[in-house]
């Protein structure tokens, strides 16, 4: 008798577990107070108004509670969390004056050689602090600043000033009060009005220190008829410690501009991925997210577009990939506030070894969102009954003149599909394999070249037969 | 006090909640609706029996309904709902199915200041089924407030979910929906639709469809259309002399067919069609 079977394999980790030997300048003491929180704001040299916003959001954090859905998050203790973690490094321009060792880290990771062949700018950041950027020259000769958030908030304060937490306030939730407190690092990019940057943006976020927390903030505006593709990716290795990461994206498209926020979301299996992002699109503006969710032990994240302007679009496609212990939660949220607004949400999700994947979306047509247009697909594929895959979507319509649809599928690979295949000559094993590339695919057409490579990687299908 | 400002009461919960600003996770009455006891029926069906039951609310009433469905009985329920427009009511259906039970529930909704309803089926006996067809509409300043949850526990079970809507002038409305697909539920099936048809820009319309899987052997689906009336249906039937009016109280009578035609009492059939009128006359 012939035994053939499939083996999915988990993503493939070794090149994200390697571990630097943690040698920080300055590490804050675990645990969230006031003086840490003034001790950090005091080391970055904030102005007045950033302690004083600091310090406002801790207070909302210790008085929010956490939240009452999702995934159980109570294994985070902030008394075991440092905030801030400062690396033996000052920011460099140029790859050859960044430490050897956290160089070799972004090496390991192809971010320099991506530099080099696919981007027109990068920010490193090592823990809490970015240690690299740069920028083609021809784009900041057409006036585009891409630089940490730290020089912004030097350089650009009024503009930081303007938006900052403003379409994510620290009353969001107890983790945007958080990420208020203690944030440091991140990029921040500004798009002035016509200029179409044609090559990524890249931001590349690497949490090292063992029983961290990483809090970035990224903050873009792509002015009035200009557009934009920034990438961000994330990594870490695995500690037996609890890692944090509670970043916060906003994104300000104008009028008739588009942005395309591509993710590729690969934490170690010890974090917890806590973060929030918010897109405000104006007239006519577009949106596009494209997010991999692959690592992290416990996720919760959905991109968020507010959809203010007449005509404003929203195009988001999302795949998620749960394996052994990990919980992920993630998904998406629109608000179609204006008329002629339109979104689609294409999601794919994975569960295996008792993963458990989440799909959880929220979409409001506001009144008046006259001719509100919005058309929601989620699949989710589960590989064993180990697992778990939920779908948890919303809708809350208040317009008439609106047209919404939503369609979703949880279940397994078909039987019938495999028959079709094998009667059609291809192995079972190859027709199994197929239909999971298949059942991505949507997905993975839509990330740059090199992610749809390193996804490809990632889901790395493993054919294996066992004879008996 | 006013109705308005009457403390509500949790009723019931979704089985995985979500944000908040949604308002979806808790179904709430006002305090009042559940001040007594719900009038508690049991129907307890033995095995190979089959139960017809038609159970007629006309007045401001809260009623707690428990049924349980020996191997291979089957239990052909009916609720429908025709108080006045200005009563409360809070229902609840909780049925529970042995081996190859069949359960056909059939609701029609169409009153209410407030009206809360659940229905919560348990699908325990391998190749256990329920088909579950409703049709509401509400008007006016009604609330509508509807959880309806299937689990489906035993092998090779079937679960339909079907739902047909209409909401006219200030009415606001919440569908949630859960096929649970708990583990050990191998070569079950389970469909959802739900179709909401909006006739006023004053309406608020919430569907939360859930679908939760703990077994990978399984084929869940659901979907979900909100939107006005079809421009093209309304374009025929203007262009063959109906007004406006009267061509959209056909097309919302036409989406209520096919649950009207499960009911076998011609009578009652009749009573649903005339309160439909008034209530599309109405708003």
């Amino acid at each position: 008798m012939t035994q053939q079977k499939i083996i999915i394999e988990d993503i493939a980790r070794a090149l994200y577990d390697v571990r630097d030997e943690s040698r920080p300048r300055y590490r804050s003491e675990s645990g969230l107070t006031e003086d840490i929180v003034r001790d950090i704001s005091r080391r970055k040299n904030d102005p007045a108004w950033m302690t004083e916003h600091r310090l406002a959001s801790l207070a909302v954090y210790n008085e929010t509670p956490p939240p009452a859905w999702g995934p159980a998050i109570t294994s985070l203790d902030m008394d075991h969390i440092a905030t801030y973690v400062q690396p033996d490094a000052v920011m460099a321009g140029r790859w050859e004056d960044v430490p050897e060792e956290i160089r070799s880290t972004f090496d390991r990771l192809g971010i320099p050689e991506a530099e080099k062949e696919s981007l027109a700018g990068v920010g490193a950041q090592y823990d809490s602090e970015v240690v690299y950027h740069s920028i083609q020259t021809s784009l900041t000769k057409q006036g585009v600043v891409y630089t940490d958030m730290e020089t912004a908030l030097r350089e650009h304060e009024d503009i930081v000033r303007a938006h900052f937490m403003k379409l994510v306030p620290p009353k969001d939730h107890k983790f945007a009060a958080l990420h208020g407190a203690v944030w440091s690092g991140g990029s921040f990019v500004h798009v002035p009005p016509g200029v179409e940057v044609k090559i990524p943006l890249q931001s590349y976020f690497r949490l090292n220190a063992p029983g961290a927390g990483q809090f970035e903030h990224t903050l873009i505006i792509v002015e009035p008829g200009a557009s934009l593709h920034f990438i961000e990716g994330c990594s870490a290795p695995k500690y037996n410690v609890t890692n944090l990461h509670a970043g916060c994206v906003e994104l300000y498209v104008k009028e008739g501009a588009r942005l395309r926020y591509s993710t590729i979301e690969n934490w170690s299996k010890n974090m917890m991925n806590l973060n929030t992002k918010r897109a405000l699109v104006e007239k006519g503006g577009l949106i596009e997210w494209v997010s991999g969710s692959f690592g992290s032990r416990v996720s919760m994240l959905y991109p968020a577009s507010i959809l203010a302007g007449e005509g404003a679009r929203c195009e988001f496609t999302g795949v998620t990939f749960a394996g052994r212990g990990q919980h992920l939660d993630t998904g998406a949220t629109v608000i179609h506030a204006a008329p002629r607004t339109s979104s689609v949400i294409n999601t794919r999700s994975i569960s295996k070894d008792g993963g458990v994947a989440v799909y959880r979306s929220g979409v409001r047509v506001s009144a008046g969102a006259k001719g509100a247009k919005c058309a929601v697909k989620c699949d989710s594929l589960m590989l064993d009954s180990e697992s778990r895959a939920d779908t948890i979507p919303v809708m809350d319509i208040r317009e008439d003149d609106a047209d919404i649809g939503h369609e979703a599928k949880i279940g397994r690979i078909s039987d019938e599909a495999i028959f079709y295949l094998t009667s059609r000559g291809i192995r079972e094993e190859e027709a199994r394999a197929m239909i999971v590339r298949g059942f991505v695919e949507p997905v993975a057409k839509s990330l740059p070249l090199e992610y749809a490579v390193e996804m490809n990687n990632l889901i790395n299908l493993e054919l294996e037969g066992a004879r008996q | 006090m006013t109705a308005a400002a009457e403390k509500e009461v949790v009723f019931d919960r979704i089985p995985a909640p979500t944000w908040r600003w949604l308002g979806v996770n808790e179904v709430r009455v006002p305090e009042s609706v559940l001040r007594e006891a719900p009038a508690l029926r049991l129907v307890t069906i033995p095995r190979g029996e089959t139960r017809d039951m038609v159970v007629v609310c006309r007045t401001e009433a809260a009623l707690e309904l428990r049924a349980e469905l020996g191997e291979g009985a089957e239990f052909r329920l009916t609720r429908v709902r025709l108080a006045p427009a200005d009563v409360r009511c809070a229902d609840a259906v909780k049925v529970t199915l042995a081996k190859d039970a069949r359960l056909s529930y059939t609701a029609v909704e169409l009153s209410g200041a407030r009206a809360a309803d659940l229905l919560d089926v348990n699908l325990a006996g391998d190749g256990s089924g329920a088909d579950v067809a409703v049709f509401y509409f509400a008007g006016g300043q009604q609330r509508l407030d509807m959880n309806y949850e299937i689990h489906q526990r035993g092998r090779r079970t079937e679960a339909v979910l079907d739902v047909q809507g209409g909401l006219s002038g200030r009415a606001e409305k919440i569908f949630r929906g859960t096929l649970d697909f708990v583990r050990g539920a191998a070569g079950s099936v389970g469909r959802e639709r739900e179709a909401v048809t909006l006739l006023s820009p004053d309406v608020v319309n919430r569907s939360a469809p859930l679908m939760l899987s703990g077994e990978a052997e399984v084929d869940g689906r659901h979907a979900a259309s909100v939107g006005r009336l079809d421009e093209e249906k309304l374009f025929y039937l203007t262009s063959r002399g109906l007004s406006p009016d009267d061509a959209r109280r056909l097309v919302v009578l036409a989406a209520a067919a096919p649950v009207l035609d499960r009911i076998a009492d011609e009578a009652l059939v009749a009573e649903i069609r005339a309160a439909m009128e008034g209530r599309l006359s109405h708003g």
